[in-house]
């Protein structure tokens, strides 16, 4: 039987059925056509479909959809203000860390959660946070530099 | 040197805005009307024969509308050889083949009912080597293999496992070693991988009442699965329309037709509804292809002076169950062999085998690393045994200008300076001392010099269209799969300079559809910047020429008094009598209305010039272009565990001209770090029954952010007269050189000799005991 329940999706307050033994990850993307977030792996490895819930960065596909009740959660077609991308998209969409792009959104969703929540964090947790997520095209080289890139934008913002 | 307006920037890739937001649509994005899902059930068997299949409990199970099975197929397909089925019919060959399916409303149905399926089957022998399922007893994996339609330069050895063997022979083959004062043989392995894209499989086929198919799918040859396709179900080409979204990567295993006769046999059942399927990760590892699963036996012989006189290399391929996509790389990687040396002599022979595991496929680098591996192994092991130093030893050997490969090219300065390569990562390695054995670390380097040639076919051809819009923009499309590597950037600069407009007013597709794309065989073999490239540049010219016979009539001129700077075409003795480019682009429109001339539109196409078929020794012309280059590695040994750690990882390649110097670089890092990942942890394994042991990301452990090591790449531009303002192909070859430069690093570090890769801790600490008897 579904079941409903109450959530903040990407600003919006949001009222939703869903089975019970549905994850965060098909919610989103089967539920509610939010197919920006990614689905990777089977076991909770590659880190593609990380979403933010109540400011950390959690991964959608082992997180039960039942979770979201009450919570506000954000995924990566929530980032941009219209037009404007955030400093996080901006940074990475220029420093080359897109090459396919399918952990892009996933890698986004980590630094947001990062950044957000403490934008001095050091070089020990930047790479603790980006070691979550796997990426077959970059190298990770690129994907550092937009992360530091970025974490310059959120900090000048925050002056 | 030529300066460029536009190539040689680092310029943005154009789809970047789309994948940070979210908003690019990969194929499990792409939804239908009124579309359905299918699971498949795989094997308990990697070789069996089907003895029944019974399906009617699954087909009462909640949301399943039909269950199918292999049953009643009557067609083989493939491109090399008709050795494949969409679904088994009599017998499993290996643990990912469909056996059946189900299509339900959701995919989470489907799945649920796969349980429900039983089947009986009758075991038989299982083989996961190509060694093994070639001794003279094995049971047979293919036993009407002689009925296959093969391309007619294939052979397979009736009554074996051995689907093809290719053999080729330059000057006196074996015979001379006679020539040779010094001779080695070892044999080596590069075990089987997976690409391994962070994307899996998926694909969708919809049968529609209109009598035309239409297809979705994870593959960058729309074309191919297209023909395929309209082969299959006899229906003309035009009929079948195959999309392909973006892709999150390919790495090889999205080429050829993978999923696509699968999930097109079972989407036939319901017709007049899209089916949707995309691979699980374990999936993506046992029901689409694998890669590598090569071992070479080499033999080397060389004059006492360091010439190279003779080379023998047997490739031993684990070709897996179906052999239509190994087959290529099997041979590429036999003549490939020779690495990028000169030998008077050569006798190279390669079999692709049938075996009991997932077919074996492209893999970046296509057969080149698997054999190389040997190759730069044993100039290493050869130079040791002359006493001389490895670098002088391959330098004396290199395929520079005036020398002629295995398959008997003659080679051109604009195959590209290999010694200026070799000398900068020479001087990058080796320009510092090495640090000395401490408690904890033992330390190794070592470089090594490679090549990639491409593999071709007749017909590797690669069409564009350009069309100029009335303000001058420019929109073109191609059939070029964007797998990442960032081809649409390539494309708008290369584009740009050729048109002599800016980047900014030239739109680059977005999606291939082969409804709208021009053809293209498929973007592989490192082939689109050389061979995309000079379509682009035919259809410029094109493009210019028709805005130039336009303008002619306007200006009352002829054609050849025109220039052209991408703003106007004006008279070139006198530049103020001109008109504007933007003006020309829909036909010329005069004041009282009459359109003169024609729409400015081009068409174009380009393919490896005067590739060939080889002779039966296997000489032939096959590429033009080749690019070489050199590697090294700077490593330590952790001496408690085993662990081999890479601290610096250093390339050059002589690329003839950089596009775009942020991608080339991206590229390189990428390649690099997976080749790391298969040279240090990653391997395919199968236990005794032909199961897979590992088909996870947590178990197949590809390289993480923390294991990235620095790298320093470099590249020397030597310019290449055929691809686009001078430039190469790059996209394979960083993946080459990284196994034998760690392994030759590892004995630089402690004096033993290693084989076969991964280089897991547990084989470098038996390394390290090895070490220990031998003081
Ligand atoms: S899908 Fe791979 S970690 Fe969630
Ligand atoms: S950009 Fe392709 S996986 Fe990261």
């Amino acid at each position: 039987m579904a079941e409903r329940m109450t959530f903040t999706i990407n600003g919006k307050e949001q009222t939703v059925d869903y089975e019970p033994e549905m994850m965060l990850l098909d919610l989103l993307r089967e539920v509610l056509n939010l197919t920006g977030t990614k689905h990777g792996c089977d076991n909770s490895t590659c880190g593609t479909c990380t979403v933010v819930m109540d400011g950390k960065a959690i991964k959608s596909c082992n997180t039960p959809a039942a979770k979201a009740a009450g919570t506000s959660i954000l995924t990566v077609e929530g980032l941009a203000k219209g037009m404007e991308l955030h400093p996080i998209q901006k940074a990475i969409s220029e420093s080359g860390a897109v090459q396919c792009g399918f952990c892009t959104p996933g890698i986004v969703m980590e630094l947001y959660g990062l950044l957000e929540a403490n934008p001095d964090a050091n070089e020990v947790e930047m790479t603790n946070a980006l070691n979550k997520h796997l990426c077959r095209c970059t190298g990770y080289e690129p994907i550092r530099d937009g992360a530091l890139i970025a974490q310059k934008m959120i900090k000048e913002t925050r002056k | 040197m030529m300066k460029y307006k536009y190539v040689g920037q680092p310029y943005n890739r154009p789809d970047a805005i789309s994948k940070v937001t979210g908003k690019a649509v990969y194929l499990d994005d792409v939804r239908l009307p009124d579309m359905l899902h299918t699971a498949v059930l795989r094997p308990q068997f990697a070789h069996a024969l089907i003895l029944s299949v019974e399906t009617s409990e699954a087909e009462k199970c909640p949301g399943v509308v039909k269950v199918v099975t292999g049953k009643d197929c009557k067609f083989r397909y493939g491109d090399n050889i008709k050795d494949l089925q969409p679904m088994a019919v009599t017998k499993v060959r290996y643990i990912g083949d469909p056996v059946a399916a189900v299509i339900a409303d959701t995919a989470a149905h489907a799945r649920a009912a796969l349980d429900k399926i039983k089947v009986e089957y009758k075991p038989l022998p299982v083989y996961t080597d190509a060694r093994d399922a070639m001794a003279k007893d094995a049971a047979l994996i293919h036993e009407d293999m002689d009925d296959y339609w093969r391309l007619p330069t294939l052979k397979q050895a009736s009554g074996t496992n051995i689907a093809n063997t290719y053999h080729l022979v330059k000057g006196r083959g074996e015979e001379g070693f006679d020539e040779a004062d010094v001779i080695i043989e070892e044999e080596f392995n590069y075990p089987l991988g997976s690409c391994a894209a962070i994307e899996p499989h998926g694909t969708i086929v919809w049968f529609k009442e209109d009598r035309t198919i239409e297809v979705w799918s994870t593959t960058i040859c729309p074309f191919i699965i297209r023909e395929d396709l309209a082969h299959s179900y006899d229906m003309p080409v035009s009929d079948v329309r195959v999309h392909t979204p973006d892709l999150g990567g390919c790495f090889g295993y999205k080429s050829d037709v993978t999923t696509e006769q699968t999930i097109a046999w079972i989407a036939s059942f319901v017709p007049g509804r899209p089916v949707k399927w995309v691979g699980t990760r374990e999936e993506d590892f046992t029901s689409t292809l694998l890669a590598h699963g090569i071992r070479t036996k080499m033999k080397m012989g060389a004059k006492k002076d360091g010439t190279l006189v003779a080379i023998k290399s047997i490739i031993y391929h684990t070709g897996g169950a179906y052999a239509d996509t190994a087959v290529n790389v099997t041979i590429a990687s036999t003549h490939n062999s020779t690495g990028p040396y000169e030998y008077k002599h050569c006798d190279l022979t390669g079999y692709t085998v049938y075996t009991n595991t997932p077919a074996v496929g492209a893999y970046r680098g296509y057969g080149h690393q698997e054999s190389q591996i040997a190759t730069e192994r044993m100039m290493d092991l050869m130079a040791r045994k002359l006493g001389m130093n490895p670098l002088e030893f391959r330098k004396k050997n290199f395929l520079s200008e005036g020398k002629v490969n295995a398959v008997g090219e003659t080679m051109w300065k604009h195959n590209g300076n290999l010694l200026e390569c070799a000398n900068r990562v020479d001087k990058m390695v080796f320009g510092k001392p090495k640090p000395a054995e401490d408690d904890q670390f033992v330390y190794g380097r070592a470089m090594v010099t490679v090549m990639k040639s491409p593999k071709g076919a007749p017909f590797s051809t690669k069409g564009c269209y350009m069309k100029m819009n009335n303000d001058g923009s420019v929109n073109i499309n191609m059939g070029g799969a964007e797998v990442g590597q960032g081809l649409r950037t390539v494309i708008k600069q290369v584009a740009a300079e050729a048109l002599k407009i800016p980047p900014e007013q030239i739109r680059i597709y977005t999606e291939i559809d082969t409804q709208y794309s021009p053809y293209e065989w498929q973007t592989i073999g490192s082939m689109f910047t050389t061979q995309g490239g000079r379509a682009i540049i035919r259809a410029a010219d094109k493009l210019i020429a028709s805005l130039k016979s336009t303008a002619a009539q306007v200006l009352k001129t002829d054609v050849d008094y025109l220039e052209y700077d991408g703003e106007f075409v004006f008279l070139q003795n006198d530049p103020t009598i001109r008109v504007a480019v933007a003006d020309l682009a829909r036909g010329y429109i005069t004041s009282d209305g009459i359109t003169i001339g024609e729409l400015a539109q081009s068409v174009s196409d380009a393919r490896l010039p005067r590739y060939s078929n080889p002779d039966k020794n296997g000489q032939g012309s096959i590429g033009v272009s080749y690019t070489m280059g050199s590697q090294a590695v700077d490593l330590k040994i952790e001496k408690k565990t085993g662990k081999v750690i890479i601290n610096h990882f250093y390339s050059v390649f002589d690329v003839g001209q950089v596009i775009n110097p942020l991608q080339i670089r991206g590229s390189v890092l990428g390649g690099v770090l997976m080749s790391i990942g298969a040279a240090l942890t990653e391997e395919v394994v199968f236990d005794k029954e032909g199961r897979i042991t590992n088909p996870h990301l947590f178990k197949y452990h590809i390289p993480t952010y923390k294991e990235a090591p620095e790298q320093t790449i470099e590249f020397v531009e030597t310019p290449d007269p055929i691809g686009p303002f001078g430039a190469r192909g790059i996209g394979e070859h960083s993946v080459i050189g990284a196994a034998p430069a760690i392994l030759n690093a590892i004995y630089d570090a402690i004096g033993v000799d290693l084989f076969e890769i991964p280089v897991t801790p547990d084989k470098v600490k038996a390394a390290l005991e090895a070490r220990k008897e031998l003081k």
